[in-house]
């Protein structure tokens, strides 16, 4: 079976869709069988749950064999699969993300113990959730609230929260916090223009590859023959735009974004003197 | 009719999704290597996919395609390119005829000839009505597929949709298997099937009114899915022991399918035309969100194909097993220290990385125990702390070295810690504040 099936045509969907009807194919079904055997399965579900889900998954193994045979059939995990350069993974599935997933869909207020950065704790505060939030880079969950007390916005690891409750706030609150949250972010956006060194073009896949996990655009003008990338993300997220600038090194250059500019000023400086070089 | 090919779309869709709006019709078109025409087809086609699959809401649809794979960036967790999966073209009468069928069959089962009587009570006026050997094909690939199952029980023979394990799950667990395949799909490869059954379900949430969980993934390579295309015939001949054919072009060309040029990270350089080999690992880079084939090549020894260069793909004689074994250990043997896919000389590289100054969490040791791969971490003071691995060639770990900034100071080998000086001095240069004449 190949992933290009008939049964996945968008007309078709989109008929299927409208007249409330489902159709899952054996192939999704073998992946999701695979994920359910991974340990993470068990912080997803409640143990009845899952017992009845890997059975339900189960039935499907009589039809593998069948698969096998038919074009493209395969598993999806596989031993011929390696991964690189991938970070650990600090958690995948924290027992956490059932309790918050809830208060979110719920709209409900929280009551949260978490560990800040210094080590210290930060007993029984009350919150509004915003956004779950998992980083590919680091591996790990973060919760996104608003912190009601001191009116301000908070970026807390799941693995620091020691204690979530449910903590009914009035609506009108919820609906406040929600646009102060929604408020902050939107102040948060920054820009900056990153111009790929013509004599590089030749690595012009590469560059816009490293590129491609930000909201941007590209222009390119022809008659230097040169490309040139607008990056749009919160000034948060700076520490992580400027390791990948770093990254790419002489290919690229800021072009606009002046505290992306001093920052790598700063920085070129810097590792010289750690050379014992008088820049 | 031939297999259909889906190169051109995933190579339209690769160009669009990284170059996002940078090019003119003509330049996009000439850079594939395909007239002005086709890409107006091409794009007229994909934009059509996007919106029926995507039911955007009609303020969407008036965006151009570009934007409409930009739009959400922040804001939802769907892949923007899964579409491209939804492309295979079906006709009408057809396509009519098996979303009939299954939808006769939630929830129920029927004989075939119930089934036939259903589809003909359910065909448009103007269309020509199904007979039932028509119907019988039908069901026989609707359960190939495994989206109907026969039932249990006397003949005659009845159908109905395999939908058992979303069926038996109350409102609490659907939401919860949601979120479970949400996650693994965003997080795991491959992941495909994943986002295509995190489809469904989306609908069977809405349908049962239960509110699906939002969950939001950072730094995604939106581009990676494109690739999975490859992935299971690949998969496939592996497992099968069998060489491949293909016409391959090499990424690091301007042009798609023209010009060319070296690549000097890999054993042999490979563009534009034809390729024989036999497929031995398929390896993901998390780095850069890319894909590459590791194969065995009769003259050439180890050749290493990115991904995205592959089209039209073709399955052709198989090895030996013992041939296979051998090759397969020979590679493995090579890319043991790969901090990518450099099957190069292995060198040793030492680097001493320093604290943060004045922060309590030391994010610098936790990323390079994080993603240092196989390489030791041993304590120097209380500030530094170094850095060894035994990797192939300096090339591939260079860049992940220097995303740390003046935190890493590249010891060994000599010629890498020059290296290092020297772009520095250039960054330092190149950054240097513009002065006001006064």
């Amino acid at each position: 079976m190949s992933l290009f099936e008939k049964i996945y045509n968008y007309q078709m969907i989109a008929r299927l869709e409208d007249a409330g009807a489902i159709a899952v194919t054996a192939q999704e079904r073998e992946w999701l069988s695979d994920m359910l055997r991974r340990p993470e399965s068990e912080h997803a579900f409640s143990p009845s749950t899952l017992v009845k889900l890997r059975a339900l998954a189960a039935v499907d193994d009589s039809i593998d064999i069948a698969f096998d045979e038919n074009e493209h059939g395969s598993a999806p995990e596989a031993e011929e699969i390696l991964e690189k350069a991938a970070s650990q993974t600090v958690q995948l599935y924290h027992p956490l993300l059932r309790p918050l997933r809830e208060a979110l869909t719920r709209k409900t207020g929280l009551q949260l113990t978490y560990a800040v950065k210094d080590g210290s704790v930060r007993e029984r505060q009350h919150g509004y959730p915003y956004k779950l939030e998992y980083s590919m880079v680091k591996r790990e969950w973060y919760l996104l609230w608003f912190h009601l007390r001191n009116r301000s916005v908070m970026t807390t690891k799941l693995q620091n929260i020691a204690e979530v409750a449910a903590a009914p706030i009035p609506a009108l609150q919820a609906k406040a916090a929600k646009k102060r949250m929604t408020a902050y972010y939107a102040s948060k956006q920054q820009q900056a223009v990153i111009q790929i060194m013509p004599h590089f073009n030749r690595e012009l896949s590469r560059i816009l590859y490293a590129f491609s996990c930000f909201d941007k655009e590209v222009s390119y003008e022809e008659s230097t023959d040169t490309y040139r990338i607008t990056l749009i993300y919160l000034s948060d997220e700076s520490d992580f735009v400027l390791s990948r600038i770093r990254f790419l090194g002489k290919r690229i250059l800021v072009t606009e974004g002046d505290y992306l500019r001093k920052r790598m000023y700063e920085t070129a400086h810097k590792s010289l003197m750690r050379y014992g070089v008088t820049p | 009719m031939a297999r259909e090919s889906f190169d051109k779309e995933i190579q339209f869709l690769r160009m669009l999704a990284l170059t996002s709006g940078a090019y003119s019709r003509q330049q996009f078109a000439d850079r594939l290597g395909i007239s002005v025409h086709t890409f107006d087809k091409t794009m007229r086609r994909l934009k059509e996919i996007a919106e029926t699959a995507g039911q955007l809401p009609k303020e969407e649809q008036s965006l151009p395609l570009a934007e409409l794979l930009r739009t959400g960036y922040y804001e939802s967790a769907d892949p923007v390119l899964l579409f491209l999966f939804r492309s295979k073209s079906v006709k009408e009468s057809e396509s009519i005829r098996l979303s009939q069928i299954i939808i006769a069959l939630q929830g129920i089962a029927l004989t075939a000839a119930e089934v036939l009587q259903q589809c003909c009570d359910g065909m448009p006026e103007d269309m020509a009505m199904p007979d039932e050997k028509t119907i019988r094909s039908d069901l026989k690939y609707l359960e190939e597929t495994g989206v109907i199952r026969k039932t249990q029980g006397s003949r005659p023979q009845r159908y109905t949709a395999d939908n058992r394990f979303i069926t038996e799950l109350s409102d609490e667990e659907l939401g919860d298997l949601y979120a479970f395949i949400d996650v693994m799909a965003n997080t795991q490869i491959p992941s495909v099937q994943g986002y295509l059954l995190r489809d469904s379900l989306k609908k069977t949430l809405k349908q049962r009114a239960v509110a699906e969980s939002s969950f939001f993934y950072k730094y995604h390579y939106p581009s990676r899915i494109l690739d999975e295309a490859h992935l299971y015939p690949i998969l496939k001949a592996i497992r099968d022991r069998k060489r491949l054919s293909f016409l391959y072009f090499t990424p690091k060309a301007q042009q798609s399918y023209g010009s060319k040029n070296t690549n000097p990270l890999f054993e042999r350089e490979s563009e534009g035309r034809q390729h024989t080999a036999l497929p031995l690992r398929v390896t993901y880079d998390h780095q850069y969100g890319r894909w590459y084939m590791l194969c065995h090549s009769g003259r050439q020894g180890i050749v290493i194909y990115r991904m995205e260069g592959l089209t039209q793909l073709q399955e052709s004689d198989a090895v030996e097993e013992t041939e296979f074994e051998q090759k397969l250990q020979a590679l493995q043997q090579k890319i043991r220290f790969s901090w990518l896919v450099d099957t190069g000389r292995t060198v040793k590289v030492k680097a001493r990385f320093y604290n943060p100054e004045g922060s309590a969490a030391n994010f610098v040791r936790d990323r390079v125990r994080l993603q240092g791969q196989w390489g030791m971490i041993t304590e120097e003071s209380d500030q530094t702390f170094i850095y060894e691995i035994a990797v192939n060639g300096t090339m591939e770990i260079k860049p992940w070295l220097r995303s740390f900034g003046s935190s890493c100071e590249v010891l060994e080998p000599r010629s890498l810690r020059q290296e290092f000086i020297e772009e520095w001095k250039e960054l330092a240069a190149g950054y240097e504040p513009v002065r006001e004449n006064l």
